[in-house]
């Protein structure tokens, strides 16, 4: 939990000398319990505060990167256990899985199609991240020669997946240069994964049968100069995989256990329930999620469940304000007024579509707030909602004047009347049940 | 020329024929309420004509009166013409209130020690052995009289001109005056005389939609005069983002010279009925917020409003009171409030040096509640502020029986919890007409104490009773039945109405919660809560906790202190050692901006329930309830 | 002894009984029970409370159905118990939910027949039953009246109630011995508030599921989910106001584009994804039934809550 700025004011030195930036130190309290300063700013904090302080906003969870250039992949840097706490940082990377036994040509494939997929949504990309290579064969040459084979297509994020560490270097001495990740180092063969990782500078992913042996293991590669590990927490049984990862988020974040503060890899390959796993790997703190097969449905559901669980729950989503049309809308057709919050903005749109009436969503700025927020902050205003109207000529658009606002802004209808002209009908405050409204209430 | 008596005083006055009334009011020293500055249209100045000949057009302004009030003679007096002797009742509601105002703040005294001193010297003229100059003779004088060293008076260049004339005319008794100024002591007056009873300070609370002036000696700090009316900038606007986007439109300079000749009408006012001359006004000290004290200096005000919201000054601003258009005395200083940022304005200061709170270590809680609210935390050491909208249902406004607080208002409530009977009082006890601020926060109170309403504000159907029935879109509960009323109607309070109320509240409380967790405090810690604002005066205490209005605190923690600028004003106008603090006052308060905190949202969902989601939160409203609850289901 | 999660809690989620079999007086052929948990879902060896339940939704009027959802079920879908038989049988969900949609329609007013049709499927299917009546505030009294008659001493969780409406449905669910979800607009305080509002009208805490509003996967689904761990995690840490069992639906999810805009087989693929994709994460958040339309997503669902729960394929009822 981060700390309140009283408690950190209570740490500085009281000074108000403004050399950190801020008018006061008071000031600078604020932001750095917002984490929107760092302590270092202030050339006056004793020992004490600078401990305090600082292992308040250093991420529990090491950072690791994961391959290099355009795609590379960054993970780790959590702070929390909920989302609603702060935030999810860093979307797990999704790394679809080949093998050394499949033909170089259906390698290429799998890799152009990783490289080139992707899902528009509100503004957005959304695609996998990267190629896991699987030694099922255990020689080194073929592990190479599907290695060259992804190289040969694209510059993705790679997971090097042997447990022979010679097979392992066979495949490094192809794309050990681009920071794959080395999955995985055991207790029987962790020196010499640890000079693997060490030789090309990648990161190394770290396997054990409990979480107390992996925490050792940890500290073991630690110990032989490599720091920067992934936890690999696979398991066929959900039930143990989700148990882990949260055991390992919490002992991280709380930092009981430093040797746990890495970010966490998860095959979903082993029990075949692989959406199941996928899911507990996305919400429940994966990091690195492999996956074998992902048929197209899943994987448009998968990343979006992903987008969703790692949105900024404190940023709310914002729709451009203006006039949207729902269907083809005519002169006659009903104009509903809504803030632009995305979830308003949506869960309307949704029924409004459901209920098949042609219609106009005028969506006003209100900063992303929701209807009631917005109503009580004063982002909502009539003032907002006639600049609206001219802006979009609704005027133009329709031939009626009446206006339906949410029924959560009723108490500004008055002088939105007042103030544009228009008739206003205050509708329903839940959108579900817009559609019945519009049957009961609406007359051009 | 006719006399004019006025009831209930039976004072008179002359004046000439086709004079207003308003006019032998205010010669007759009464402040009377001229909101519109006397254009007919406030309907504030209303009187009673017994007897008379007077000329009032009752078409024009009937529709001010209804039929039993233009039965007793009601009419406007800035629009009724005397024409013969007349008498006149002016009713307790056409007069200025006398604003409650906490001179003396618990606990602080004030302590008079203004920056204005009047010497009344009595010189021996040069002759060819004292051969000194005069200036330096006036102000050896000063400094034998116990002021100021000659050496650190300034005298400017206009009052050096006039010192000649002024000692030989008056045979070398006159009166000086000094004022410290930021630069030092400066020499700012000489007359003819001994004037030294007439010195004089003015302290201003310059809002959005009134201005107040109290005038002060500053001999001994009396009160001498009052004057209030209305910011005429209203006609460039309402609201304060109206008035900037009119500055913007080029403007300023219009809005510069209302924001004066406001405050001059409201002096004159006030010195016209304590028969003082304007020109012996040698103080006057502004608190407004932020962009009406902008406008009144004329600086720009249209960057406040755009992101990131930062006005030109914060500190406090010293200059000519003469220079920006008072009229007061030529050399007479001006004091503008500082300001924390564009929302958190001189009002607030004022209100926070008013109260006290930054002169102990106890943790106070200071809320000024108008259409928009502002609310600061904190004590000696830190100080939280926010600001935002509540919207004007507190105030009377958007609710259907709401009206500001004036006569026929009922501005406090009961019911009786077997018959929901209420019992209500309205001001001035005259027939109800609507229901202000303080009888509908008595109202939810008790509503909510019958279960009448639920926590969110529905009116309970299952509950049949001739006072609860479903209104024309709404249910409603009738507070007074149609021949209790003046306005030919019942008074209803429906659910649309207490709905507005709950969100008006739940921002104020959304925004004493979020200051209170970035503080990481407790209301147990909280040693006061602090109202401000015209709207504090009358409010029951025990109500505002019960509906969850502000946090709860046992309830003689709550002081109400009425308009806290004006008082705040007054207090730096008396004591300088005040106005230095200010700007520390200012510089110590962290403003959080409560739209980019997300725990507000949170916050004012959990208080749009009576009185707050987390009924924790108010353990002695929670008692109290559940006996209410227990006593409905076992009567 | 080995590194486990750190959290301790101090509260526990109340459990709420659905369905009443022969020996309490009803003819289910077993009860539901949900809740009861002190920790997290699944946490714990073995995870504390009950295990999470999957309920399939079908309707009386399957014109306001979405298309996808019922593609498969053929002219069942115009005869709600034919539909609930069918379900019980092929399809094995935990419970049924039924929604009476017909009160919905305008011009509503065939009150016996919604009489009929839930005395109808409490023939048609022994499992336990979820019952959605109207949502407007007019027709509630009567129509919460008729289910709660109609069903009684079945147990039926009565849906729905919420801030503006709790009443009638209060009243029906404490006359006729059922249980009631109070749904609010994925909030936590509006949540905590409908709880609070029917405490008082006298509803006991243990017949009540929350239900948060899940909206669609994509398209506010991660409000949903953080109100879902929010209200769990408040409930652990003590509020007693929260303590009761989610219940969350992806009704709203088979709304979106993705799934409209699909064809052919993708169709059904695509619905399943999205149900599986906004079911599986509520468990994971907190609900302690999911609610799911199409008949394919059920079998899925009920094996990886299965292994979350146990590690195990599945988990006998
Ligand atoms: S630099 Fe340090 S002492 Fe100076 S104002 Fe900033 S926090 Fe305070
Ligand atoms: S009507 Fe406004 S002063 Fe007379």
């Amino acid at each position: 939990m981060p700390l309140k700025p009283l408690d950190i004011y209570k740490l500085l030195p009281k000074k108000n000398c403004k050399e950190c930036g801020d008018p006061t130190c008071l000031t600078f309290a604020m932001k750095l319990s917002g984490g929107k300063a760092k302590p270092e700013a202030c050339p006056y904090l004793d020992d004490n505060a600078k401990t305090i302080l600082g292992a308040s906003t250093r991420p529990p969870v090491r950072r690791i990167r994961i391959g290099v250039g355009e795609r590379a992949l960054t993970v780790g840097e959590e702070l929390v256990q909920f989302r609603h706490e702060k935030s999810f940082f860093h979307e797990p990377g999704i790394m679809i899985a080949v093998t050394d036994m499949m033909p170089a040509e259906s390698i290429k494939k799998e890799v152009i199609f990783v490289r080139d997929w992707v899902l528009t949504r509100i503004g957005t990309d959304l695609r996998l991240n990267g190629i896991a290579v699987r030694s099922v064969s255990g020689s080194p040459e073929q592990f190479a020669r599907a290695v060259g084979a992804v190289e040969e297509v694209a510059d993705l994020p790679e997971v090097l997946m042997a447990d022979d560490p010679l097979v392992m270097e066979a495949g490094l001495s192809v794309c050990g240069n681009y920071r794959p990740l080395i999955h995985a180092a055991r207790l029987l063969q962790y020196r010499e994964m640890c000079r693997l990782a060490k030789k090309y500078g990648c990161p190394l992913a770290i396997k054990a049968d409990s979480l107390d042996s992996l925490a050792e293991l940890s500290g073991l590669c630690v110990a032989e100069g490599v720091d920067h590990l992934v936890l690999d927490l696979s398991s066929p049984n959900l039930h143990a995989l989700l148990n882990a990862s949260t055991a390992v988020r919490q002992h991280a974040i709380s930092r009981t256990t430093p040797a746990l503060g890495y970010p966490v890899c998860i095959d979903t390959g082993l029990g075949g329930l692989s959406d199941a796993s996928l899911i507990a790997g996305v919400t429940k703190f994966g990091s690195v999620l492999i996956c074998d097969d992902l048929p197209g449905a899943s994987r448009k559901a998968l990343l979006v469940l992903r987008q969703n669980i790692y949105t900024d729950p404190q940023k709310p989503i914002q729709i451009t304000p203006g006039l949207y049309r729902v269907g083809t809308p005519g002169r006659d057709s009903p104009v509903l007024l809504t803030v632009n919050f995305s979830l308003t903005f949506f869960t309307l749109q949704g029924y409004l579509e459901a209920s098949r009436v042609p219609c106009f969503m005028l969506i006003v700025d209100t900063e992303g707030l929701s209807v009631l927020t917005a109503v009580a902050s004063g982002k909502l205003q009539e003032t907002v909602v006639r600049d609206a109207i001219g802006k979009y000529d609704l005027a133009n658009e329709v031939s009626h004047r009446t206006l339906i606002i949410p029924g959560y802004s009723a108490p500004l209808s008055g002088r939105i009347e007042e103030i544009t002209g228009w008739k206003v009908l205050v509708g329903p405050r839940d959108a579900a049940d817009i559609a019945e409204f519009l049957e009961k209430e609406w007359k051009p | 020329m006719p006399t004019v008596t006025f009831l209930p005083s039976f004072r008179k006055t002359e004046v000439a024929q086709g004079s207003t009334i308003l006019e032998a009011a205010q010669k007759a020293g009464f402040h009377m309420n001229v909101v519109c500055g006397g254009q007919g249209k406030c309907g504030k100045c209303t009187v009673m004509v017994r007897s008379g000949e007077t000329e009032f057009d009752r078409e024009k302004f009937g529709n001010f009166f209804s039929r039993d009030e233009a039965g007793e003679g009601a009419c406007l007096s800035c629009q009724t013409r005397v024409m013969g002797d007349v008498r006149v009742l002016i009713p307790e509601g056409s007069l200025v209130q006398e604003q409650q105002i906490l001179i003396d703040t618990p606990g602080v005294p004030v302590e008079l020690d203004p920056a204005v001193w009047k010497y009344a010297l009595s010189l021996l003229p040069p002759t060819l052995d004292d051969p000194s100059p005069d200036l330096s003779r006036l102000l050896w004088g000063i400094e034998k009289k116990g002021g100021p060293k000659e050496g650190a008076i300034y005298a400017p260049l206009e009052v050096i001109r006039q010192i000649p004339k002024v000692l030989r005319e008056s045979g070398w008794k006159i009166t000086a005056t000094v004022a410290l100024v930021p630069g030092g002591y400066r020499l700012i007056n000489v007359e003819k005389g001994n004037t030294t009873s007439h010195c004089y300070g003015a302290a201003v609370d310059l809002g959005t939609t009134t201005v107040v002036v109290y005038l002060r000696s500053l001999i001994d700090g009396s009160i001498v005069g009052i004057g209030s009316n209305y910011n005429r900038q209203i006609s460039c606007g309402e609201d304060i983002l109206s008035r900037v986007n009119y500055a913007k439109r080029g403007g300023l300079g219009k809005l510069q010279s209302l924001a004066t000749e406001s405050i001059n009408a409201a002096l004159t006012t006030a010195s016209n009925s304590a028969g003082i001359d304007r020109d012996d006004i040698y103080e006057v000290v502004v608190a407004g917020n932020t962009i009406m004290t902008h406008i009144l200096m004329g600086i720009d005000p249209a960057y406040m409003i755009e992101e990131p919201y930062v006005p030109v000054v914060r500190r406090h601003l010293t200059t000519a009171a003469r220079r920006v258009g008072l009229a007061v005395g030529e050399n007479s200083g001006l004091f503008i409030f500082p300001a924390v940022s564009d929302f958190i304005g001189g009002d607030i200061i004022a209100d926070i040096l008013a109260s006290g709170m930054t002169e102990t270590n106890d943790i106070s809680l200071l809320i000024d509640i108008g259409t928009n609210f502002e609310v600061v935390l904190g004590n000696r050491d830190w100080m939280f502020a926010c600001a935002g909208a509540a919207g004007p249902a507190l105030e009377g406004g958007e609710v259907l029986f709401g009206m500001r607080a004036n006569p026929g208002a009922i501005e406090q409530v009961s019911l009786d919890l077997d018959t929901l009977e209420p019992s209500y009082r309205t001001i001035r006890n005259q027939k109800p007409k609507g229901l202000c601020g303080s009888g509908l926060i008595d109202l939810l109170a008790e509503l909510l104490r019958a279960c009448v309403i639920d926590r969110t504000g529905r009116i309970n159907p299952m509950i049949s009773h001739e006072r609860i029935r479903e209104g024309r879109q709404v249910p409603e509960f009738v507070v007074a039945w149609r021949d209790e009323t003046s306005i030919g109607k019942e008074i209803v309070i429906t659910e649309n109405d207490i709905k507005a109320l709950i969100m008006s509240k739940a921002s104020i409380l959304a925004a004493c919660q979020t200051l209170m967790n970035q503080a990481g405090i407790e209301r147990s810690a909280i040693s006061r809560i602090y109202f401000s604002g015209a709207f504090g005066n009358y409010i029951n205490k025990d109500h505002a906790i019960m509906i969850g209005l502000i946090p709860e605190v046992p309830v003689d923690r709550v002081i109400t202190m009425g308009n806290g600028a004006i008082a705040g004003a007054n207090i730096a106008l008396l004591n300088r050692k005040k106005k230095r603090i200010l700007d520390e006052i200012a510089r110590k308060i962290a403003y959080i901006e409560l739209n980019a905190d997300p725990s507000f949202m949170d916050e004012y969902t959990g208080s749009c329930f009576l009185p707050h989601t987390d009924l924790s939160l108010f353990p002695g409203v929670e008692r109290m309830l559940d006996q209410c609850r227990i006593r409905r289901v076992s009567p | 002894m080995g590194l486990t999660p750190l959290s301790e809690w101090s509260g526990q989620i109340g459990e709420l009984v659905i369905g009443a079999t022969r020996t309490d007086g009803g003819t289910r052929s077993h009860a539901v029970t949900i809740g009861g948990e002190r920790d997290l879902p699944y946490i714990g060896i073995p995870p504390s409370g009950h295990i999470p339940r999957v309920a399939y939704e079908l309707t009386d009027d399957p014109s306001l159905w979405q298309s996808a959802a019922i593609r498969t079920i053929g002219d069942r879908a115009h005869d709600p118990s034919d539909w609930a038989a069918f379900a019980e049988k092929e399809l094995q969900p935990d419970l049924i939910r039924l929604y009476l949609s017909s009160t919905r329609r305008r011009g509503f007013s065939d009150l016996s027949q919604i009489g009929k049709t839930v005395e109808a499927v409490l023939q048609a299917t022994k499992l336990p039953l979820i019952i959605e009546g109207s949502n407007d505030p007019a027709l509630d009294s009567s129509v919460f009246r008729k289910i709660g008659e109609a069903a009684e001493g079945e147990r039926v969780l009565l849906g729905t109630a919420e801030s503006g409406r709790y009443r009638s449905a209060a009243a029906a669910a404490m006359a006729y011995g059922h249980s009631l979800i109070a749904q609010s607009p994925i909030d936590i305080n509006l949540a905590k508030q409908l709880n609070i509002l029917l405490r008082e009208t006298g509803l006991p805490h243990d017949r009540i599921a929350i239900d948060p509003y899940t909206g669609a996967l994509g398209y506010g689904f991660e409000y949903s989910y953080s109100v879902m761990e929010r209200i769990r995690y408040s409930a652990l840490k003590g509020d007693t106001d929260l303590a009761m069992p989610l219940i969350s639906s992806a009704a709203d999810s088979l709304t979106v584009k993705e799934v409209r805009e699909a064809e052919g087989g993708d169709a059904d693929q695509a619905a399943v994804a999205w149900e599986m994709y906004s079911m599986l994460p509520a468990t994971l958040a907190g609900a302690s039934i999911v609610c799911v339309r199409h008949p394919l997503s059920i079998a899925g669902l009920k094996s990886a809550i299965a292994s979350l729960w146990n590690g195990q394929k599945s988990v006998g009822v």
